[in-house]
């Protein structure tokens, strides 16, 4: 279990990285914090021709940028626990971190590299979908932006063309008047989830004015959830319908089953994690929590 | 082949390395430092866990080259080769170890823990502890070695009647 | 015990070896670098089952480095065998590498060597193999279909071995039973896995002859005879070391084909030969464990008593069988133990071994033990719940009380605690036992209590292995002890260390026997170039044969000590005392002389010896187990807590009352037992190893074989009773393995109780949960 033989390169700037990975094309892939990246290496699974190490480019501010908060890829998972800006706008996307891996694993696993990697159960690809975040995308000739619901297409698929990597992930900043939360389970902490739900709403007068809802687990990509999302418009905060939520999200996805669990368990999960995750959020906006 | 500088353990050494060799395969064959142990080689076991800039960090998942200037810690330089950092202490008298296999990817992860908790004078719960060791597995010890060496190690470094 | 009152056994003792592993000063097999060392790499087969059409290596000449290839044609005729001799056994070999057909995903077909491991790796993706599949054999149901045809050419069926073990009249039993309970209890397929995998290195010296084998074994004797006959060396001229070892668990208690074959790669290059395992290799291709289905038939009189026992055993085996305890071990092993710790007298097992496309069942802590008392302890609980019994009732009302017992199939328990730890269990759990039945009104929230009451044979003797017919053959452990004339003792052990302590607990033995302290005594093991022939460490045997061979070894020295001090004080030798490095005469302490000063007299100074006495201070004693080895028992205890919506389950509480008899160090004893009930909570609710449908299999890195992390355990609480054997030199039982047998069975009697309902199978995850509560959310 030792990678194949592939040429290093070390960009000293966004431009030259860029250059690389133009240079090299399908042959280049870009490594941040190498947690998925190099075990798929090791195991031979992957591999890349040309690494673009991209660790020294300054690349991992959290800002607000217009209406928007602008995280740079190579923000670490562990710089999210103590940022004010995330606890205050995305409790969603925070306690989605808690999830994410082992310590070790997040002080080192990178945003940029976890959207990249799109494993289908991931964390921040489902936080992404949830909050209708652009991924950022540059190549040496432009810059895309792509909707996250745009940007997963398959398991371990992204929108992403030879020569292009992440360089930052934009998420709306919501109305001070919203809450959300994100739900997990797996088999041991820190294992990708058997299934997880995430939930943003805004709010006013004590009723949902907009949700929108997000699993993971359920398909080769995070899923939306149009239907629930409005089912829950005009609910009150302190009684959602949460459960008759859930049934409908579970209603509506086909889950995969294999040796880790069952489509049916799967489905139940979801039931499940929907009612948790909307009642969370909701007496989040009733600040109970 | 690259050439890299690497300071290990206070050793600077300069070095022309295949981009591909993991930084474990360095540590252990161009520095001889045997206690940088692989158990998995594909991040989910922790026992190769070294300092990288004073970071916790999986040495099977890092390559040499990627560390050009950076320093670099193991096991060796915890305690010497008696053992004398008070976490090393500790796993011996609550016998935190069996075979010893995982143990310094264990010490690796968990001194930077029971520094930080010393530093802000806190004695945090066995669930924090174990949380802090989620990413390093022992297959000995049942872990209830491990989280008691911790327990004692920070008790030991807040000295008695420190904060709770 | 003649050295008087124990002064270092029973003490909590830190471990010396510790220091060496806590610095990064051990040496393990991947620390072993020789000049000129070749790296192998293993070709293995991708397919579960095929025909070799052809091995095709020419491609490795377009390699830019030197490499080396081997393939089943070169090692034809060379293989592991490993057989019992019953007629009813048909024999299997596994080739050191498959020649012509393989039979399971990981199974070695070629090896490359290169001068780098990274370019070994390199060099085996030049190699391609032609397969032409053939129909696998995937289940317990197809092996035991005569319609399928079987694994090996030769045999009748995939029915590799059935026997049948008895006694005492069972239709007396059925007929005089009231009730008749029935159940069909599974236990999923495992691995061991130590963290530190498998090696080899291996280095002949042509000039002498001498073939040197670095491998991390438990058994370093063994491997070297097998290497011996396999290839027809010496045994004089093969050393085997086994360096720091990074667990064991029994998976490293086998001699592997790739042992045989990494000695005779080193031969045949004639370059020093290594081998790292990788984990997905370890995986795959060392060995696997559990894998059982019982089903078990209690005839039980109407107030309560069990009056006799029918089992049927199956356990898919995989394709070949392990050295030196066969195919048969395990389904034979459960055959044997599942009478248990209750007094009963009419039973009869039929037991069978089936061969499949998958990696061997090997050794793995508990051996069977853990399968079996799963299934005993389940079957009690469903009979109380059928008989409306309380679960401690039940038992306590069954369990045995005198000793020593004969039971049903002629096997002598010596005594033990086993009404008394269930006593003290039941007191200890009173209030968790209240808290689950106040639950059991929830529909989403229920806790429940379970426990597992067993006994473990260990420390088995020669003439358990004799009656089995197991190439293992003995089970006897030796220990040569020195004294120098410094008065400083070394110990060179049979036993292998891979955790266990022994280089602690085997001083503190010495040390009470000499009268020294412990730091005073050095063990050497693992090389079969200083240590005495010897089993190794296996099957629950380092304290009491271990510890009873450094005894009475050490008791020798301290005979000649005592018979050179009386000499020189003037006294008689039954008057002198050994401790604290003096030699003094009994109720005259002022009249003693150094241990040390004996030691140089015995080994320099020899003119001052009694006239007639050698000069010299060692001793060698091989100490054999019991015949029918001795008896731990335990009772192991869990507190569950469900989320019944999500099947989420979180351990409460594990509680564990164990009696090993004389305890040598209470630290490394807890530390056995909470490790290995980890494991056994892994086997309870997070590993399988899972083949799919064509036998390929999907758990091979940790991310799909989930083992315990620490957040999913909780402290584990032991409790401890002593009652010493006699059958052993210090009363000592063995306890290595035990914590691993209960978990199983009182997580699953303690989901059983939360829910409801029968649990007969194992592993109890998130979806297996999710399924036993499925009647409390369809009610809700």
């Amino acid at each position: 279990m030792r990678p194949a033989t592939f040429e290093y390169h070390r960009a000293t700037s966004l431009e030259h990285a860029l250059q690389l990975l133009g240079e090299f094309g399908e042959e280049a892939r870009p490594i941040a914090g190498g947690q998925s990246l190099v075990p798929m290496m090791n195991f031979r699974l992957a591999r890349p021709g040309h690494l673009v190490d991209i660790n020294r480019l300054p690349l991992n501010a959290i800002e607000i940028v217009g209406s928007m908060l602008r995280i740079g890829a190579l923000t670490r998972h562990g710089a999210y626990f103590d940022h004010p800006l995330i606890a205050r706008h995305f409790p969603a996307f925070l306690d989605a971190v808690h999830y994410i891996g082992h310590p070790t694993i997040r002080r080192n696993g990178s945003i940029g590299g976890s959207i990249s990697h799109a494993d289908p159960t991931a964390e921040l690809p489902a936080v992404a979908v949830l909050h209708d975040a652009d991924i950022v995308v540059r190549s040496a000739a432009e810059e895309r932006r792509i909707k996250a619901s745009e940007f997963f297409v398959s398991a371990y698929v992204t929108a992403l063309e030879p020569g292009e990597m992440v360089v930052a992930v934009e998420f709306p900043i919501p109305p001070a008047a919203s809450a959300g939360s994100f739900v997990e389970m797996s088999e041991r902490s820190g294992d990708f989830a058997t299934a997880s739900v995430g939930i943003v709403l805004e709010h006013e007068g004590g009723r949902i004015a907009k949700a929108a809802m997000v699993c993971s687990g359920a398909g080769l990509v995070p899923i939306r959830a149009p239907d629930v999302e409005s089912h829950l418009l005009n609910r009150a905060l302190n009684d959602p319908h949460a459960e008759e939520a859930g049934r409908i999200f579970a209603a509506s996805i086909d889950p995969v089953d294999d040796h880790i669990a069952s489509a049916a368990y799967r489905r139940s999960l979801i039931a499940e994690l929907t009612r948790r995750a909307i009642e969370t959020a909701c007496s989040r906006a009733l600040g109970r929590s | 082949m690259i050439e890299i500088t690497l300071e290990v353990n206070g050793v600077t050494k300069t070095l022309s390395v295949e981009p591909r060799r993991l930084l474990a395969d360095v540590l252990r064959q161009e520095f001889n430092l045997c206690g940088v142990h692989i158990g998995c080689a594909h991040g989910a076991c922790g026992c190769c866990t070294v300092h990288q800039d004073g970071t916790p960090r999986l040495s099977c998942l890092t390559f040499a080259v990627q560390c050009d200037g950076a320093s670099i810690r193991t096991v060796e330089s915890l305690g010497g080769p008696t053992a004398e950092h008070s976490l090393q202490q500790a796993f011996r008298s609550e016998h935190g170890l069996q075979c010893g296999y995982c143990t310094p990817g264990f010490l690796m992860t968990l001194v930077p823990f029971v520094d930080e908790m010393v530093e802000i004078g806190r004695r945090p719960d066995d669930e924090e502890i174990r949380e802090a060791m989620s990413g390093n597995i022992c297959r000995c010890t049942g872990y209830h070695g491990i989280v008691a060496a911790v327990r004692k190690a920070i008790d030991d470094g807040l000295g008695e009647g420190s904060v709770a | 015990m003649k050295a008087g009152r124990p002064r270092h056994i029973g003490a909590r003792v830190q471990r010396f070896e510790d220091i060496r592993l806590l610095s990064g000063s051990a040496r393990y097999i991947d620390d072993v670098r020789l000049p000129d060392m070749l790296h192998l790499m293993f070709v293995r087969s991708d397919t579960a089952h095929a025909r070799i059409r052809s091995v095709d290596t020419s491609a490795l000449s377009d390699l830019e480095f030197p490499t080396w290839v081997f393939t089943g044609k070169d090692t034809a005729g060379l293989s592991m065998k490993a057989h019992q001799d019953y007629p009813e056994m048909q024999y299997s070999e596994q080739p050191l590498l498959a020649e012509d057909r393989v039979r399971f995903v990981g199974e070695p077909v070629a090896v490359v060597l290169a001068e780098d491991a990274y370019k070994a790796e390199d060099a085996a993706e030049h190699i391609f193999v032609d397969y032409e599949p053939l129909p696998v054999v995937g289940t317990m149901e197809q092996a035991r279909d005569a319609a399928i045809p079987p694994l090996f050419d030769g045999w009748k069926s995939n029915v590799i071995v059935q026997r049948q073990m008895k006694g005492g009249d069972l239709e007396a039993a059925k007929a005089a039973a009231a009730h008749v309970v029935k159940r069909t209890y599974r236990t999923q397929r495992q691995a061991g896995v130590p963290m530190e995998g498998r090696g080899v290195v291996a280095r002949y010296d042509h000039s002498d002859r001498v073939l040197t084998v670095w491998s991390s074994t438990q058994m370093p004797h063994l491997v070297r005879t097998y290497i011996s006959e396999e290839l027809g060396l010496p045994e004089s001229r093969i050393r085997v070391v086994a360096p720091d070892v990074g667990g064991g668990f029994g998976v490293k208690g086998q001699v592997y084909a790739d042992e045989v074959l990494i000695a005779w790669v080193a031969m045949k290059t004639g370059r020093p030969v290594k081998w790292i395992e990788d984990r997905r290799e370890h995986l795959i291709a060392s060995i696997h464990a559990r894998d059982h289905e019982h089903t078990l038939e209690a005839y039980v009189s109407a107030d309560g008593r069990l009056l006799g026992l029918k089992a049927d055993i199956t356990v898919d085996n995989g394709a070949y069988s392990t050295f030196p305890f066969t195919s048969a071990g395990e389904p034979g092993m459960v055959g044997k133990v599942l009478p248990g710790p209750y007094d009963f007298h009419a039973y009869e097992a039929t037991f069978r071994a089936v061969a499949t496309n998958k990696c061997a069942i090997g050794t793995y802590r508990g051996v069977a033990r853990p399968s079996a008392v799963f299934s005993q302890e389940r079957l009690m609980d469903d009979i109380a719940t059928e008989l409306g019994m309380d679960p401690f009732e039940f038992r306590l009302k069954n369990i045995i009380r005198e000793f020593p017992y004969r039971n049903v199939l002629g096997f002598t328990y010596d005594a033990g605690s086993y009404a008394e730890s269930l006593e003290r269990m039941r007191k200890l759990l009173a209030e968790d036992v209240a808290q689950a039945a106040a639950s059991h009104g929830s529909r989403t929230k229920r806790i429940g209590v379970g426990i597992a009451c067993f006994i473990e044979q260990t420390a088995h003797g020669t003439p358990d292995f004799t009656r089995r017919r197991v190439p293992i053959e003995t089970g006897y452990i030796a220990a040569r002890v020195e004294m120098s004339p410094d008065g400083e003792v070394t110990i060179d052990l049979g036993l292998q260390n891979h955790g266990q302590g022994l280089e602690t607990t085997m001083a503190q033995v010495a040390a009470d026997a000499l009268g020294v302290q412990p730091e005073n005594v050095y063990v050497r093991h693992g090389d079969t170039l200083t240590t005495p022939y010897s089993v190794g460490t296996w099957g629950s045997r380092g304290g009491p044969l271990g510890g009873g061979a450094v005894h009475i070894a050490a008791s020798r020295i301290a005979d000649k000590l005592r018979a050179i001090a009386a000499h020189l004080l003037q006294a008689r030798p039954d008057e002198i005392e050994l401790a604290d490095g003096l030699a003094s005469v009994r109720d005259n302490p002022g009249r003693h002389i150094k241990i040390s000063r004996l030691a140089r007299i015995a080994l320099r100074n020899v003119d001052q010896l009694p006239e007639g006495m050698a000069p010299g201070l060692e001793a060698q004693f091989s100490l054999d187990g019991p015949r029918d080895g001795t008896y731990s028992n335990a009772v192991h205890a869990a507190v569950v807590e469900i989320d019944v919506p999500t099947g989420k389950m979180k351990l409460r509480r594990f509680v564990v009352i164990e009696d090993c008899g004389t305890i040598l160090n209470p630290l490394v004893v807890d530390g056995q037992v909470r490790g290995g009930v980890v494991q056994g909570i892994g086997s309870a609710m997070f590993e399988h190893f899972i083949y799919d449908g064509e036998c390929q299999p999907l758990t091979t890195s940790f991310a799909d074989y989930l083992m315990p992390l620490a957040p999913e355990i909780p402290n584990i609480e032991v409790h401890h009773i002593e009652t010493p054997t006699p059958l052993t030199p210090l009363g000592a039982k063995g306890l290595g393995e035990g914590g691993a047998i209960g978990p199983a069975a009182a997580i699953a009697n303690a989901v059983s109780n939360a829910l409801g309902v029968n649990v007969s199978a194992t592993p109890l995850n998130g979806n297996a949960i999710w399924n036993l509560s499925r009647h409390l959310r369809d009610a809700s």
